[in-house]
């Protein structure tokens, strides 16, 4: 399994989210790349990685099947490459908790 | 280049190409 999917996450703050039909498009203000994510359910799992405890807590809420998790996993990291999310920070406090 | 299209996939086939695609800016020029 994807060691990925036990980590917090979140969306770069240069990135901006924009809804289309298919998804979402998403930009990169300070490298300047657009990636499509095609996915409605990949679109609210980007979203809510910021809050989430981990990516797998992320992708749960979203209704992703645990069966597709590894590719929501590639495609995260593919998300990754070109910083559209990135590691989130644990504040000390989160860690003891 | 058609996502909309693109999300005709099969159940248990999902691969991350499916879910992303990275595009260059130049080519969105006319569209948006």
């Amino acid at each position: 399994m994807d060691v990925l999917l036990g980590e917090p996450w979140m969306l770069s703050p240069s990135v901006a989210l924009r809804p289309e039909p298919f998804g979402a498009l998403a930009y990169h203000f300070g490298n300047r790349k657009l990636t499509f994510l095609k996915r409605p359910e990949l679109v609210a799992v980007v979203r809510a990685l910021g809050e989430a405890a981990d990516v797998r807590t992320a992708l749960e809420a979203a209704g992703v099947p645990a069966s597709q998790h590894p590719a929501y996993a590639a495609a995260l990291r593919g998300l990754a490459a070109t910083d559209m999310i990135r590691p989130r920070p644990v504040a000390a406090a989160e860690e003891v908790a | 280049m058609n996502p909309e299209t693109d999300n005709q996939i099969q159940q248990g086939e999902l691969a991350a190409e499916d879910l992303i695609e990275e595009v260059s800016i130049d080519g969105m020029c006319g569209v948006y």
